[in-house]
């Protein structure tokens, strides 16, 4: 089940064309990582998903029925660029942010109050928020962005301007949201989070969708059919066969670990084949795929 | 359900409880109130009683003043040169050395230390009555007694009436009329502006502050945006009254409290008056204006009061909204400054054509107060002396029908210009906004 489908939709502003037919579908319950290069349409995309924009042509349907205004208020959305009113104290200010997004004030004081507790910043409660760090700023954001406890949020570079500790606990949040059910859509340039918590995700370039899929699924597209391969004591490699080029040899004191590149379709068993006839003993194999950075690389090159 | 009251509440709360919102409507009656007692009340504290050495070329002048409670002449000998050292030394306040020969009505008041404002005037005045005694002597052969009972049994008596469409009359005031109808449009236009560039402000400073996105991702645009005109249009309606309130009450504390001030101002009214222009307000309201106690009653109080209200809140309305559409296409407030100017030049205009204009009924006020962007104050101006219901009507429809056009146009503006950062716009990409 798809919680969004997106059907060829266009979206072009005065000189350049920001979405050009684009269509996607985003399934229910995983994280979707959301990828590009800078001005490759993302942002115009995710103004279209939270309603803030709308397309020159094409259909976005949200749980099957076409988006409306009033779905907002089952959608999450962490803005890029993403402030508060800086002479607000902290409490009414979310309060504020919580009742726009549909919950009564009571219901919303309540939430935000467990969530405050859940964080352990009870005390910045009745603070002004120009008193609040950065990163702590961030942090009542995404209070903010989840307390009505929408089934789809939108999370656009969450972890910018956080410090190691609190992008961790950002993702721990992010993974819990997705246990309890949320579609997290996760825009970023940080491959490595993406490789850490997406389960899929979609490459847009040019206002499309380039590449899309399961995480693995699409790194195993961009595989090289390179290897890792390690054995006890050292090695001779002059005599492999041609089809096994060698890439790497790392050698340590009773180990030899080797990065093979295997040509022309030939089956990687005959590696092993090859390595135990010779006597050696294998202790891993395994495939290098390529890291999520190398795969977007190599897909907007193109 | 729609979401304007949320952010009315926000809008609205956010500004009362602001420390400089208490400050303005505390700040604002008390000035009002001191720049009129004030200036009464030094003009009184330095009104001493003076002393004049009065010494004249052609002894015409000679025991000829009258001593009143404030000014006492004195006619001592000798030459002006040893009169201005006595004059130094504090012996009097002034000298007054009237010239001699064909020169006999020119004098020159000599002075060290400062004297009141109003001493030269009430030399001046009597001078003036000196004079004018000799020539009804020398020309007509009669005296100031003959004279007076001459001008009282030749003196008319002309009252303005105003007849309106169903033939009632009414004594009017043409001179209060149009004092009252320029106060209101002044008051109109500083509010208008004041309130319109809080919410033009406000736009900036969310769009500075980047919650802009957040809370038009739960908000359509349009609703925001009358969220906080309507807000902001609470803020001004609650602050007006309690300044109103205010004054009054302080007005009625002073007049308590210090009574001196009020009734010595009527008696000594013309000398005060003419010493300071807030002085000069005193004496029309305690003096000759408001004594025609008909003309006062007669007024249409109600009929402004009601078009105040109205105009008021839809040239509020309109700049509001067009000062929204603005803000949000600017990045700060310097670079909106290209656009407040030319959108607030027909407020501004108008303030100068009916200050200036003879007649507040003229043609061009005519037209001023039906065109929507300058009828708020023009209106206001023309109401006083009376105003045809039909273009009442007509002005108050345009007026309405230019402010949905206004939110139409700057809903539009709004929508793209909330997300359009770092460019500085210009009309023609304003223009293509509203097309898109």
């Amino acid at each position: 089940m798809n919680i969004i489908e997106i059907k060829d939709v266009t979206k072009k502003f005065s000189n350049q064309l920001a979405l050009d037919g684009l269509t996607l579908d985003i399934p229910e319950g995983r994280i979707f990582g959301l990828l590009g290069p800078n001005g490759a349409g993302k942002t115009t995309l995710i103004r279209i998903l939270t309603h803030i924009t709308m397309p020159d042509s094409g259909q976005v349907f949200f749980h099957g029925h076409p988006l409306e205004a009033k779905d907002v208020e089952n959608i999450g959305y962490l803005p890029e660029e993403r402030g508060l009113y800086k002479k607000m104290k902290v409490s009414e200010q979310v309060v504020y942010l919580a009742r726009l997004r549909g919950l009564s004030k009571q219901e919303a004081t309540r939430r935000l109050k467990e969530w405050f507790q859940r964080f352990g910043i009870d005390s910045w409660w009745n603070r002004r928020v120009e008193e609040l760090s950065k990163g702590m700023q961030q942090k009542i954001q995404f209070i903010a962005t989840v307390v009505h406890q929408p089934d789809f949020l939108i999370f656009d570079e969450p972890f910018s301007g956080f410090d190691p500790v609190n992008a961790e606990t950002l993702k721990q949040e992010i993974l819990r949201l997705k246990e309890q059910g949320a579609t997290v859509i996760l825009s970023t340039h940080n491959m490595a989070s993406v490789e850490e918590i997406c389960d899929e995700i979609a490459l847009v370039n040019h206002g499309r969708v380039i590449l899309n899929g399961e995480i693995n699924e699409v790194r195993r597209r961009f595989r090289q059919h390179l290897y890792r391969i390690t054995v006890e004591g050292d090695i001779d490699t002059s005599n492999l066969p041609s089809d096994f080029q060698v890439v790497k040899k790392e050698k340590n004191d009773n180990e030899t670990a080797l990065n093979i590149q295997i040509l022309n379709g030939t089956p990687s068993n005959l590696l092993l084949q090859h390595l135990i006839e010779q006597q050696h003993t294998i202790t891993a194999f395994h495939e290098i795929l390529p890291s999520m950075n190398e795969v977007f690389i190599k897909a907007v090159g193109n | 359900m729609s979401k304007i009251p949320i952010i009315i509440e926000r809008e609205f709360f956010s500004r009362v409880k602001k420390k400089s919102f208490i400050i303005t409507t505390l700040l604002m009656p008390l000035m009002l109130i001191a720049l009129i007692v004030i200036p009464v009340y030094i003009a009184q504290k330095t009104d001493k009683e003076c002393t004049v050495f009065v010494l004249d070329e052609n002894d015409y002048f000679i025991n000829k003043f009258e001593n009143t409670e404030k000014v006492r002449f004195e006619y001592p000998s000798g030459e002006i040169e040893s009169l201005k050292k006595r004059c130094i030394d504090g012996e009097c306040d002034a000298v007054l050395h009237i010239l001699s020969g064909s020169q006999s009505n020119q004098a020159n008041l000599y002075y060290h230390e400062e004297p009141p404002l109003s001493l030269e005037g009430r030399v001046t005045d009597q001078m003036d009555k000196i004079l004018f005694d000799r020539t009804l002597m020398d020309t007509f052969h009669i005296d100031l007694k003959k004279y007076e009972i001459i001008k009282q049994t030749s003196q008319s008596s002309v009252a303005a009436v105003q007849i309106d469409a169903d033939g009632q009359e009414r004594a009017s005031m043409m001179i209060l009329n149009r004092i009252v109808g320029l106060i209101c449009g002044v008051l109109i236009y500083f509010f208008v502006f004041m309130y319109a560039n809080q919410v033009m402000r406000s736009s900036i400073e969310e769009k500075a502050n980047r919650i802009v996105e957040i809370i038009i991702s739960s908000v359509k645009p349009f609703e925001f945006m009358m969220g906080k005109i309507i807000g902001v249009a609470l803020v001004g309606i609650l602050q007006f009254a309690m300044q109103i309130a205010l004054a009054v009450v302080l007005l009625f504390g002073v007049q308590f409290l210090l009574p001196a001030i009020f009734s010595e101002t009527t008696v000594a009214g013309p000398d005060v008056a003419s010493a300071t222009a807030a002085a000069e307000t005193m004496q029309i309201q305690n003096g000759s204006l408001f004594s025609d106690i008909s003309a006062f009653y007669s007024f249409p109080f109600t009929t402004l009061i009601i078009c105040f209200f109205i105009y008021f809140l839809f040239g509020y309305l309109i700049y509001a909204s067009l000062f929204a559409g603005l803000g949000s296409a600017t990045d700060n407030e310097t670079d909106s400054n290209q656009f407040v100017l030319p959108v607030s030049l027909p407020l501004i205009l108008t303030i100068m054509i009916i200050s200036m204009e003879a007649s507040a009924q003229s043609t061009l006020v005519k037209w001023l107060s039906i065109i929507p962007f300058t009828s708020p104050i023009a209106m206001l101006y023309r109401i006083p002396s009376g105003v045809p219901l039909w273009e009442l009507l007509l002005s108050i429809a345009l007026l309405v029908g230019t402010f949905i056009l206004c939110v139409w146009l700057s809903a539009k503006i709004y929508r793209t210009g909330l997300l359009m950062y770092g460019k500085k716009v210009t009309w023609k990409e304003l223009w293509r906004w509203v097309r898109m």
